[in-house]
This record gives C-alpha cells, structure tokens and sequence, in this order.
C-alpha cells in the first residue's frame, strides 16, 4: 500500500518537476522581453502625453515611484517632462482605472495642473461602446487644459450616451491623476 | 467516440462531426467571449490549436507512465505549462494583443476541450493520432470563432480592422451593437449551430439528430 502511493506521488512529482523546469526556461528566456515591452507601452504614452508642452518623458526613479505607489495603488508609472533646456515642465502619470471594465491611461499635467493631454494606453471596454470612447479622442479632448481642479462628469464634462460607466472611469482617473499630481507638486518637488 | 483509425479522419472529425463548439458544445465561455474581434480569435485559435496539440502528444507520449488515480492533476499540470508558455510569449512578443484577451488566455488551461480531449482520446491513442486529433480540434475550434467573430464585428461596428487595417467598412453608423455584446454572441452561435445541424441532417438524414 505504501509503495503503491510512493509510486503515484513520485510519478506526479516527476511530471511537475519536468512541467516546472520548462516552465523556468521560457520565463527566462522571454522575461527581459516583456519588461522592455512593458516600458515602452508606458513611455510612449508619457512621450505622447507630454507632446503639447514639448517635453520628453523621464521616468522617476524606483524608491520615488514605490512611495508614491503606496499613497496611490492605482499608480503605474511617473514621468517627469523635461523641455530642451532641461527644466521640468510637467508630469505625465499613468494609472489604472475601471469603466465598465479595467483599462490603463497616461496623463500629462503641467505645473499648473492642467491636463496636456490624455491617452488610455490598454483597455478591455465592449468593443464598439466603452471601446469607442477610450479610441476616440473626442471624449478625451473635453479634459484638455482644464484641471487643476477636479472634474464632474456632467459639468463640462459630457459622458458618452451608452458608455456611462467608461465615462465616469475615465473622468474618476483623471481626477485621480491630479490628486497624485498635487501630491507630487506640494512635497516641493525638484 | 468512433474507432475509426486514419490520420486525416481525426483531422476532419473536429471540423464538423465532433466540432468541439458547434456539436460537442463545450468550451463555449472563452468562444462567446474573444469573438467580438476577428484579430483576437486569430490569436485566440493560435493558442488553443497549439496547447491542444502539445498537450495531445505529450499526453499520449507519456500514456502508459500515468498511472490512473493521479491521470487528472497530471493531464492539468502538463495543459497549464502549456498554457503559461502561451501566455508569456504573448506577453512578451503581442503586447496588444495579450492585453486585449485579458484572462482568456490562462483560462484555456480551465477549457473543457483540451482536458476532454486528453482524457477521452490522447489518454487512449498512438501519439500520431492524438496530434491530428489535436490538429483538428483545434481548427474546428478556431473556425468557429473565425465565423462568429466576422460576423459580430461586421454586425456590431460595421467594419473589420485587422492588425490596424480596416478591411472592410460598411459605415461606421446605426448598426446593431447588440451583435458585440453578449446577447449577440448566443444569437450568433445559436445560429451557426443550428446551421450546422441542418447541414448534417439533409446530409444524412437516416442519422438524425445524432448519437
């Protein structure tokens, strides 16, 4: 009896041991990979984002970032805008957000708190409704240069009929944005 | 299942007879989700026609070593390494793409067809026939939701964008975005499977409805 269930575990054992070194070489080899796509996802929306104040993204540094993440968990990712003569100019902050699903956005703001430009970098919105608005930027284009103050959907901002909840996630992402980059601004900064 | 034992008999099997969707009717979540894109369900069918035929053979391959008792965690173990190699790759290559299937692609590990298709045929069959099996399957499977998809995406947003080309554009407006949202999907699918048994039954109608 004993050895007959000795026999099972080591059989199941061995197959999970195989599974498991298989497993650990394809991670190896495409992990760099996907940290690299990762950033560039997130850069070229910080570069996007960043455009109208003629700045390029930098990213902040990790111990900055994990800090930050902790205050605001739905943070992804900050980017400090930096014109040609070096001075920094604006943030572009990426977060996570829901609408009637998760998606991800990028945010410019400048120093004054107004929003350069907005876009959502992943999205899992219905195709053809949520999907739309995230795609198109004509909802987006209602935040440009507005803010510091927070938005309401409903004044001055227009949700899109049959997406409601896109819209409201969208617009609670923005105003999420702002909180951070009024946490960032007021610490003084760099 | 038949004991009918040619390679390109497994193949066509899973096309029609035993068309893992339309007549077996399992795995039917991830169908109805993913075919609201045409370019998703080339990705998705990629997916499921490759881990279908890894785990096939390798099942079959290692057949005799599984013993009974433990068969089920093993058939999962080896489909789930599968499925994460699926996912990493995509991950790290379709970023876009793996963002937009979301969890489907590590529920393929949980799709019915693969662990039936372990348990009731690559469990029991010489390892070429497990992998046309797989093949087959496989295809029915991602034929399907190829048919499902380009009938959604045309109805639901009047065009078809594949890879960032718009390939076909009705006008993008007044169509029934019904046809994208889940309602759409079992209407849809309803269809095709009745089509599908109408087909059969006028082929041969001394079978019927079947076994």
């Amino acid at each position: 009896m004993f050895r007959y269930v000795l026999s099972l575990g080591l059989r199941l054992t061995l197959v999970c041991l195989v599974a498991a070194i298989g497993l650990g070489l394809t991670y190896s080899a495409v992990e760099s990979r996907i940290v690299e796509m990762e950033l560039e996802e997130r850069g070229k929306a910080g570069k996007e984002v960043l455009a109208p104040l003629d700045a390029k993204p930098q990213e902040i540094d990790e111990g900055e970032l994990a800090a930050l993440q902790e205050k605001f968990p739905e943070l992804v990712s900050v980017f400090e805008g930096i014109d040609e003569n070096g001075n920094l100019v604006g943030y572009a902050i990426v977060v996570k957000g829901k609408g009637y699903s998760f998606f991800t956005m990028a945010v410019g703001v400048d120093m004054e708190g107004k929003v350069s430009g907005i876009e959502v970098v992943q999205h899992e919105e219905t195709p053809g409704l949520g999907g739309s608005v995230v795609e198109n930027s004509e909802f987006l284009y209602q935040f440009i240069d507005g803010g510091p103050e927070d938005f309401v959907l409903g004044e001055g901002i227009d949700a899109k009929t049959g997406a409601t909840m896109t819209s409201r996630g969208l617009t609670d992402g923005v105003n999420y944005t702002l909180e951070i980059w009024r946490d960032i601004t007021l610490k003084g900064g760099q | 299942m038949g004991d009918r034992k040619s390679a390109t008999g497994e193949l066509t099997n899973g096309l029609v007879r035993s068309n893992p969707l339309l007549v077996l009717m399992v795995g039917l979540c991830s169908a109805l989700a993913v075919s609201t894109k045409v370019e998703n369900c080339i990705f998705m069918g990629v997916a499921v026609i490759f881990v279908l035929v890894c785990s096939n053979v390798i099942i079959s391959l290692i057949r005799r070593f599984i013993p009974d008792q433990v068969r089920i965690p093993i058939f999962i173990v080896i489909i789930a390494s599968f499925v994460t190699i699926v996912d990493l790759t995509l991950k790290g290559y379709f970023k876009p793409v793996y963002d937009r299937l979301g969890v489907w692609i590590p529920l393929i590990v949980v799709n019915c067809i693969i662990l039936a298709r372990a348990e009731g045929y690559a469990s029991q069959n010489r390892v070429r026939y497990a992998a046309m099996d797989g093949i087959g399957i496989g295809l029915g499977y991602t034929a399907v939701i190829l048919i499902m998809a380009v009938f959604r995406e045309l109805m639901g947003t009047g065009q078809i964008v594949l890879f960032e080309k718009t390939i076909i554009n009705f006008g993008t407006s007044s169509m029934p975005v019904i046809f994208i949202m889940f309602p759409g999907a079992f209407i849809t699918f309803a269809l095709l499977a009745a089509a599908l048994q109408w087909y059969q039954d006028r082929r041969k109608p001394e079978e019927g409805g079947g076994s």
